[in-house]
């Protein structure tokens, strides 16, 4: 075992050591400098673990060292010789594979035709071997310590085996080093803990990782060495032993570290929402029906945060659709100031100032195709009409205010909206929210895939809301967002209630346990 | 059915990563305007190449045809926009004529009346733009309600739409539209014979029809609801817009249009034929593709529509006069479809790159 945590080691890494290496590497996009000479080294057999904001370089890095695309200059070594990658397959074919933040994998074909597409095995009449395919592919799954069958389609799999899939992709393809662009963004706890592990046995086997992830605790715990990019260089650069959480955050966002425990009042102000014995059925993807929230009942006030904390598939993005007319409900009701609500409508909810922001900003949120100002102000023109007409002189002015308030970091507003980074694009989402000025704002994972610094501003957001009387409902998978931002928590099992917890009861234990409380009860699972 | 292009990886293969100077930028216009371009780059070559091109004559003509293309292709870009597309179109131009002549030749007859009552000339065509419009209502209603893919629900109303044309008559032709003063319900073919300041009232309906069009799909927050189901249905639906609403309020718009195409051939004939119209669909989608909309909906705009059915007329008049032959005329109408759809992907990259680079 070679000991790269002494600091001699790291001053000048034997070659030995470093698998990947990118010298001195600059990377410009017409006019804006992503990477201004960057030096970084893949240790051998470790998890590497790059941190950095959104636009600080992390992906056109891990671009240039996929092969995806060339650098403008410097020089890529790999196993101390340079090597250049003139199209993605190149890099493939030495063993480099990158596991994308957005799953690529396909829906409609088998975990065996996943792992082999591209680079099927064939016979020399050009057909498919299909069953040295799938032995290959359930090996590799194996020694991921998820045996599964191989014929099963990807797309009926949860999100955390697509995701294992991906890794017995690049396994069966005698990958050297893995990348893997926040691999955990859309996993559960559980689904994340198997990630770990599944890490743990490639590193095992000699596979050098590059993880990049804006976790606090995962990159912790996992983490070998650790590379921090900010505004296309490297600002810190250090084994596991020097680096605690305010090392990271203070190089992420070029700040000495704030604390992040706010202090918080908590003053119920009236109540906003009340939610009476809520059921809702929906249908799974094989087109069965099942139950997806039972018997749901809590009620939130105005200036309240409430968090909603739950594993994948616990109903908590169902909870948020339903009270936001998404989903129309099988029994019970839904009281907005007293008054109910007409379910399955999101006009009306909207109508009632009920808005969501939802999880999925590719998918859910944004429209492509359009700048940002009508991202923003896509749906709502009250106020900003001239007879039957937008007023673009009105509408200009209010979205640039919200922009502002939600501190937009854009140029010109008519640009696509595309051109944002992931946290400035869930700005504008958020901006979209606040456009129609909610009284109860239901936010799915309202920091999902965002830097540390635009996590901080939006929670900042949020807290100026609350106390302005919005009433706030949020969805997050992270443990600590919730306990950080929630006056109080509900815990959501199996698509119930399983606990309802005060701030001061929330420990990370009371609410792991709480939702995992389903799994422990015979017959409550599916 | 819906295909969607990474942006991110049209931006990485975009080798090239010079700074976007002034040549690009202009590069971009040149290419944003393309079908005005292509224009403009026809014209000079007809008006030099023949002689007969640039008369007042031959242009009158011209614009006339051009009509009745950009008139469905107005309507049709709302349908693309929204993501859809509409290929009834030219079977609900073949319907709203026999609609017409059927009123103004047979009248109605109502048991127990000895005879037909014809209806005015206003009634006739409100009554065909209504048939029209039903039309474009069960398209809606079988996209929206039914999920009927748009392009398999909108070829059903094809041969629906078709069919009750050839119903109608049995397949013959309404002859003289004219109309009798006893029955006064003459006039009809004012609609598409007039003239106001020497151009053709047709012109008139189309240049109106793009004003009303264009204001409606930038302006107005039906316009915006438009682009933004095309651009993303679901994040459309999660922010509170009427999806289903949109989309059903497009399609009428569309065979709305169609409609009143059919009722200026039958004009400009003075019969209404039920074949009128076949194939017009897929002129109309091409205009609109020339001009620049997207058929995976959320971009694109009325006037290029515009600007794309004038290429269409000009290269066919022009062909016609340089003597080309008319199989040769479809090589090359397909040939300028199929550059203008791969011009179109060349500058959704080049406007990312340019959107990177502030």
């Amino acid at each position: 075992m070679l000991n790269i945590e002494s600091r001699a080691d790291r001053a000048a890494p034997a070659s030995a050591d470093v698998v990947l290496e990118a010298i001195d590497v600059v990377q410009k996009y017409g006019g804006v400098t992503a990477l201004q000479g960057v030096t970084y080294r893949v240790l051998r057999g470790k998890v590497n673990v790059l941190i950095g904001e959104n636009g600080a370089g992390k992906s056109t890095l891990m671009r240039i060292l996929a092969g995806v695309e060339p650098p403008l200059s410097g020089s890529i070594l790999l196993d101390g010789r340079p090597v250049t990658f003139r199209r993605s397959g190149d890099a493939a074919r030495q063993g480099i594979a990158m596991v994308h933040q957005e799953l690529s994998v396909l829906p409609n074909l088998d975990i065996a035709e996943n792992i082999f597409a591209g680079r099927e095995l064939c016979t020399s009449y050009g057909f498919i071997r299909t069953s040295q395919q799938r032995q290959i592919s359930g090996d590799a799954l194996r020694s991921l310590g998820h045996p599964m069958s191989t014929e099963v389609q990807v797309g009926h799999l949860s999100l955390g085996r697509q995701q294992i899939t991906e890794l017995a992709r690049s396994l069966a393809h005698e990958a050297r080093v893995l990348i893997l662009d926040e691999p955990t963004s859309a996993l559960s706890r559980a689904e994340a803990d198997a990630l770990f592990s599944a890490i743990e046995d490639l590193k095992r086997n000699g596979v050098s990782i590059v993880y990049i992830s804006h976790r606090l605790n995962e990159i912790l715990r996992l983490g070998d060495f650790f590379t921090v990019l900010r505004d296309g260089r490297v600002v810190g650069d250090a084994p596991r032993a020097e680096v605690d959480p305010r090392w990271i955050v203070e190089r992420v966002t070029g700040r000495p570290a704030q604390s992040v425990a706010a202090e918080r009042t908590v003053d119920s102000g009236q109540e906003a929402l009340r939610v009476e014995s809520l059921n809702v059925i929906g249908s799974t993807r094989d087109g069965a029906t099942r139950p997806l929230l039972e018997e749901i009942s809590f009620a939130a006030s105005a200036g309240e945060m409430l968090g909603i904390y739950g594993l994948l598939g616990s109903g908590r993005t169902e909870l948020l659709e339903t009270l936001a007319g998404v989903r129309p409900i099988a029994a019970g009701a839904i009281r907005v100031r007293d008054a109910k609500l007409a379910p399955g409508s999101v006009v009306k909810a909207v109508a009632r100032g009920i808005v969501l922001m939802p999880e999925d900003r590719q998918t859910d949120g944004l429209i492509p195709s359009s700048s940002i100002r009508e991202n923003i102000s896509v749906a709502d023109f009250n106020g900003l009409m001239v007879g039957p007409f937008i007023s673009r002189k009105k509408e200009l002015a209010k979205v640039r205010k919200i922009a502002e308030q939600v501190k937009l970091k854009a140029d010109d507003l008519e640009l696509p909206v595309t051109s944002l980074s992931g946290g400035n694009q869930q700005k504008v989402m958020l901006a979209r929210c606040l456009m129609r000025s909610p009284s109860i704002l239901l936010l799915d994972e309202p920091t999902r895939g965002v830097d540390v610094g635009a996590k901080q501003e939006i929670h900042r957001i949020l807290r100026d809301l609350k106390a302005a009387g919005v009433s706030i409902i949020f969805t997050s998978s992270e443990i600590e967002e919730t306990r950080a931002l929630a006056d109080r928590i509900l815990v959501l099992s199996g698509g119930r209630i399983s606990a309802q917890l005060a701030l001061g009861d929330a420990s990370e234990e009371a609410l792991f346990a709480a939702a995992c409380s389903h799994l422990e009860t015979p017959g409550a699972v599916q | 059915m819906k295909i969607e292009s990474d942006p991110t990886i049209a931006t990485d293969m975009a080798a090239d990563r010079a700074g976007p100077g002034f040549a690009a930028k202009m590069f971009d216009v040149i290419l944003r305007m393309r079908a005005v371009v292509a224009l403009v780059l026809l014209v000079v070559l007809f008006s030099v190449s023949t002689s007969t091109f640039l008369t007042a004559n031959n242009l009158t003509i011209l614009a006339k045809h051009v009509a009745i293309t950009a008139i469905l292709a107005i309507g049709m870009t709302f349908v693309v926009l929204t993501g859809g597309i509409d290929l009834s179109v030219g079977s609900v131009a073949g319907l709203a004529g026999m609609v017409a002549g059927a009123l103004l030749t047979r009248g109605l007859v109502f048991s127990g009346m000895q005879h037909p009552l014809y209806p005015g000339i206003l009634t006739v065509v409100f009554v065909s733009l209504v048939v029209g419009a039903l039309v474009g209502l069960l398209n809606g209603l079988l996209v929206v309600r039914f999920a009927v893919a748009p392009f398999i629900a909108t070829l059903g109303t094809l041969y629906i739409a078709r069919g009750a044309a050839l119903l109608i008559s049995h397949g013959a032709t309404f002859p003289s539209l004219g109309g009798e003063a006893a029955r006064h319900n003459t006039g009809f073919l004012l609609l598409g014979q007039a003239t106001l300041f020497s151009v053709p009232l047709p012109v008139w309906i189309m240049i109106a029809l793009a004003i009303v069009a264009s204001v409606l799909a930038s302006k107005t927050p039906f316009g915006r609801h438009v682009y933004a189901v095309g651009g993303n249905e679901r994040a459309a639906l999660l922010s509170g817009i009427r999806v289903g609403r949109v989309k059903l309020i497009s399609y009428v718009i569309s065979t709305v249009c169609a409609a009143t195409v059919g009722l200026i051939i039958a004009s400009q004939l003075e019969a209404a034929h039920p074949a009128t119209g076949e194939s017009f669909e897929l002129n109309a989608i091409a205009a609109v593709v020339l001009g620049g909309t997207s058929l995976m909906g959320g971009r694109g705009s009325v006037l290029g529509s515009l600007a794309g059915a004038f290429v269409i007329g000009v290269l066919a008049d022009g062909m016609v006069m340089l003597g080309i032959s008319e199989f040769w005329q479809m090589v090359i109408k397909g040939v300028v479809i199929v550059l203008a759809v791969a011009v179109d992907q060349l500058q959704t990259k080049l406007q990312l790159r340019l959107a990177r680079s502030h």
